[in-house]
């Protein structure tokens, strides 16, 4: 047994046999980096370079009892507690691109490529990946899928679950299987892209994937408008879902997230952020069609940057690359994310900003208010505010909106804050992929 | 258990006028739009949720198969019952149940008619986007069951894309309930899981559809090619221009006069080939895509480009391309669609390919595509009643697949497996990737009451699980 980790120097053999010597480490210095959101105290990290030797791991941890836990980039702000021992299994060598053809627009890479890495990669012919998750250039694809990854732009070209047109992956029994393939249309077989999208890493270690991609862009230009409350911005928004217009992106930033982006404005305003593309015709259609209430518009690295700071927000890369976060960021209690029918949003606003408390407790809200995602940050305001506000919040989401709300809450054990309707069908389906619950990182049931 | 006892069982529960069981009353269910047969013991049809909960109880606890059943205008025998097994015919539940034109979605019962969905919320301005060509037949049951697709499924993507929430009856007759009307939902995406499972896992009673709002304007396209190969390279090169239209469609010669001489839509008589092209969205970027497009059929050789006047003549070059399949029958008395996927680029060789094969087994195949996704639908005609043309015609279209698949493609599209591509999966699927998959059929159906024989390869179902060679069935009086 090894002193410092609790998992047997026989098991930790093994794992080296199998991946490497230089690839499979044990050591509480050599673990620092390691720990992450998604597993804090990790016995052992190991990193695969193929999917034989993922399916080798966790075969070998289906025999000796040890708990495997999936990791990407870790980006996600969920935190969970984890049974011990278990070992992570970072996916950061399996990037291979398995196959690419501009012309077919698909392509397939492994799960430890990053989303900008893919994109630098697609770019070059003019073409997208079109999820935008937080942190792309530390966000990989097997994480994105794992954790059903969105962005504004999950607003105009759809989710991740759209648009994933094959999966390869080893069960938690050590099976190595595939859902799907590389061409864009295909029945064939069960939908297995859909199991694995958003199941965190409970049901398969996801080693690649493929995917549509999508002509790039050729310009781009935002609209901003800005309203004294979140019901007036609201219709704005009925007003162009209603329209013939069809944004990339369509994002509500509350005054608090404002200012948080930007800690030089003073506005009070919600501020809808209107993303197009197109010719000078089509903008110039937009311009039209969101008339007066247009208080600006943005193109060029303006409109980079601020799309980036939403696609980041509360996080931004070169505070992540630092390792510490922006002030406010340390007194941020709770992340809480609600996907709801666009006609809930109101009511879910109206919910969290109740929570807001004047110099005790903040919040901000950024909305992909199209489609019904609302994410909300709650902090505290000063050093005697009592603890979490988020839990009634969430109970009272619970309470108004349908129970089968998509509503997650970082610091919870469970990516879902409220238990999932259907258990026992999720139960069935994860004894017949992880019979032996190797892969225990996210305790959903 | 005897038939008569069942149907009697069968009757207590769905009323008595809900279930057929007289030979010439069953026949009308022995078959869907392919080429497979067999007869079931009972066909029943329930009104509700709670109906066909209380047949999944009996059926699990008789052992005897069930399988359900929209408009029976599958192609891959998915529909069909096995012997001795039961149908769950869904005509009796085609209500809409919710239009919820505020969040864009329709709750519905799987017996509702996909065109039908579209004609109740066209007043709204809105429609339901898959479209296959039998949408004026096919079921959103059904739909769900195939993860069907149609023309339009280019831009909007599949069923699976256009539901968010379902209604289930598992084999034990529990009802679950997966999804709702949020674009995500807590847990496991067992909707998307549950679409295209071809009635292996559970039957679907209810199911939540996303709305989509009707384009301002929309543009279709007749480009006329000289060649086949003419037009099968615009197809990528329309991909490469940038430009993702709503639908590409592609006919060749040979159909499009057999298409002409039925349906007199204005298809060129003396061209090697059509694309039928729509493009839609913002009047601006219509018109502008339209254009660009007609310059690209234009560089690849097109020797015209017609664009529809108004919505009848739109409507025309839709029916010919909709009512493309059934203009066949005018030509033989039989065919044999197949379902392939290609890269879109292999387009061009995947045609010289199915030439070849048409001349190796002496056999007319007419073809007709969605050319944009690369899926096609090589028609080989046959006589039916000749068993050797109908050996010939199934190893032309395993030739045909075979090929699909050596250059990255799939067997099927938007048929689904069924009966019919199932010995073909082990072409896409190690034994470990049907394994996987089966486990998962086994966990929510490990007796093989729901829809056996289907999907999975026979020698993997007699080898591995209770499937249906172990299964009982009905037997007849005087069996």
């Amino acid at each position: 047994m090894s002193a410092t980790t609790g998992v047997s120097l026989d098991v930790v053999r093994e794992l080296r046999a199998v991946c490497g010597e230089d690839h499979v480490v044990d050591t509480p210095e050599q673990l620092k980096g390691c720990s992450s959101n998604i597993c804090s105290d990790p016995a052992v990290a190991i990193w695969p370079g193929s999917a034989e030797e993922v399916v080798a791991v966790l075969q070998l941890a289906g025999r000796k009892g040890l708990g495997i836990i999936p990791a990407g980039g870790r980006t996600q702000p969920v935190f969970g507690e984890n049974q011990q021992p278990y070992a992570v299994l970072c996916t950061s060598r399996l990037t291979e691109v398995e196959h690419y053809d501009h012309a077919d627009l698909t392509v397939g890479v492994g799960a430890g490529m990053t989303v900008a890495q893919l994109n630098a990669m697609v770019s070059a012919d003019h073409l997208v990946f079109a999820p935008d998750p937080r942190l792309p250039e530390r966000c990989t694809i097997g994480g994105l899928l794992a954790t059903a990854g969105q962005g504004p732009l999950r607003h105009g070209y759809g989710g991740v679950r759209d648009f994933c047109i094959g999966v390869r992956f080893v069960t938690g029994d050590g099976r190595r299987a595939k859902g799907g393939g590389r061409v864009v249309k295909n029945v064939a077989g069960y939908d297995l892209m859909k199991l694995l999208i958003g199941s965190y890493g409970t049901l398969a270690v996801i080693t690649s994937a493929s995917f549509k991609l999508f002509p790039a862009p050729r310009q781009t230009r935002t609209f901003l408008a800005e309203f004294a409350s979140a019901t007036e911005a609201l219709q704005f928004r009925d007003l162009i879902m209603r329209s013939p217009l069809a944004p990339m992106c369509l994002e509500l930033v509350s005054p608090g997230a404002g200012k948080l982006m930007r800690p030089e404005t003073t506005s009070d305003a919600w501020v809808m952020c209107v993303r197009a593309s197109g010719s000078d015709a089509v903008l110039a259609r937009y311009r039209k069609e969101l008339g007066s209430a247009i208080t600006r518009e943005m193109d060029g690295e303006d409109e980079v940057k601020l799309w980036r700071g939403i696609q980041d927000f509360p996080i931004n890369a070169e505070d992540w690359q630092d390792n510490a976060r922006i002030h406010w960021l340390s007194l941020v209690v709770s992340t809480v994310s609600v996907v709801v029918p666009p006609a809930d949003v109101h009511s879910v606003i109206e919910i969290v900003m109740r929570a807001a408390v004047p110099e005790v407790y903040g919040a901000a809200v950024v909305g992909r208010v199209g489609i019904g995602h609302v994410l909300a940050y709650l902090w505290i305001m000063n050093d005697e505010a009592p603890s979490d506000p988020s839990a009634r919040v969430i109970d009272e989401l619970g309470t108004r909106l349908s129970p089968l709300a998509n509503i997650s809450r970082s610091g919870a054990r469970s990516p879902w804050a409220l238990p999932p309707a259907q258990l026992m069908s999720m139960r069935a389906v994860k004894r017949a992929l992880d019979p032996n619950n190797v892969l225990r990182g996210r305790e959903i049931f | 258990m005897r038939i008569p006892a069942v149907v009697d069982q069968l009757r207590k529960i769905a009323g008595r006028d809900a279930v057929l069981d007289r030979p010439e009353d069953l026949m009308l269910y022995e078959y869907d739009a392919g080429v497979r047969k067999c007869t079931p013991a009972a066909v029943v049809f329930p009104q509700n949720t709670e109906h066909v909960s209380q047949i999944m109880r009996l059926a699990s606890s008789a052992g005897f198969p069930v399988v359900a059943r929209g408009a029976g205008t599958g192609l891959s025998g998915g529909s069909i019952s096995p012997e001795g097994g039961v149908v769950l015919a869904f005509a009796r539940m085609n209500r809409i149940l919710e239009v919820d034109a505020e969040n864009m979605r329709a709750v519905v019962q799987p017996g509702v008619v996909n065109q039908t969905l579209s004609d109740n919320v066209a007043h709204l301005g809105l429609y339901f986007a898959p479209d296959p060509s039998s949408q004026k037949a096919c079921t959103i049951g059904g739909n769900v069951a195939e993860n069907s697709g149609g023309p339009h499924t280019l831009a909007s993507g599949v069923t699976v894309n256009h539901v968010t929430g379902m209604t289930v009856v598992l084999p034990s007759g529990e009802v679950v309930r997966f999804g709702g009307k949020a674009a995500e939902c807590s847990g496991y995406d067992l909707t998307g899981f549950f679409v295209g499972s071809e009635g292996t896992v559970g039957i679907v009673t209810e199911i939540i559809v996303k709305l989509l709002r009707r384009p301002e304007r929309v543009a279709t396209l007749l480009a006329i090619f000289e060649t086949i190969d003419d037009g099968a390279r615009t197809v990528s090169a329309i991909t490469a221009a940038g430009i993702t239209p709503a639908a590409l469609e592609m006919l060749d010669g040979w159909t499009l006069r057999a298409v002409e001489a039925a349906c007199h839509a204005g298809y060129p008589l003396d061209a090697g080939a059509v694309l039928l092209i729509e493009l839609d969205g913002l009047a601006e970027q219509v018109e502008e895509q339209a254009e660009a497009v007609r310059e690209v059929c234009l560089q690849q050789k097109a020797r015209e480009v017609r664009r529809a006047k108004d919505e009848a003549e739109r409507a025309l070059l839709w029916k010919g391309r909709k009512n493309a399949f059934a203009a066949l029958g005018r030509l033989a008395p039989s065919y044999y669609s197949q379902d392939g996927v290609v890269p879109r680029t292999r387009i061009p060789a995947v045609l010289q390919f199915i030439e070849g094969v048409a001349k190796k087994y002496g056999l007319r195949i007419g073809n007709i595509f969605h050319a944009g996704d690369g899926n096609l639908h090589p028609l080989i005609l046959f006589d039916p009643r000749d068993p050797k043309q109908l050996e010939l015609v199934q190893q032309a279209g395993r030739d045909i697949l075979e090929y699909c698949v050596s250059v990255g493609g799939s067997i099927t599209g938007e048929h689904g497996v069924g009966l019919e591509k199932r010995d073909l999966m082990p072409l896409l699927f190690t034994d470990e990737d049907l394994d996987v998959m089966l486990s998962l059929r086994n966990a929510f159906n490990a007796a093989g009451v729901l829809n056996p024989g289907k999907l999975f390869p026979t020698t993997r179902m007699c080898a591995e699980t209770r499937g249906p060679s172990s299964n009982p069935v009905l037997i007849r009086e005087g069996m």
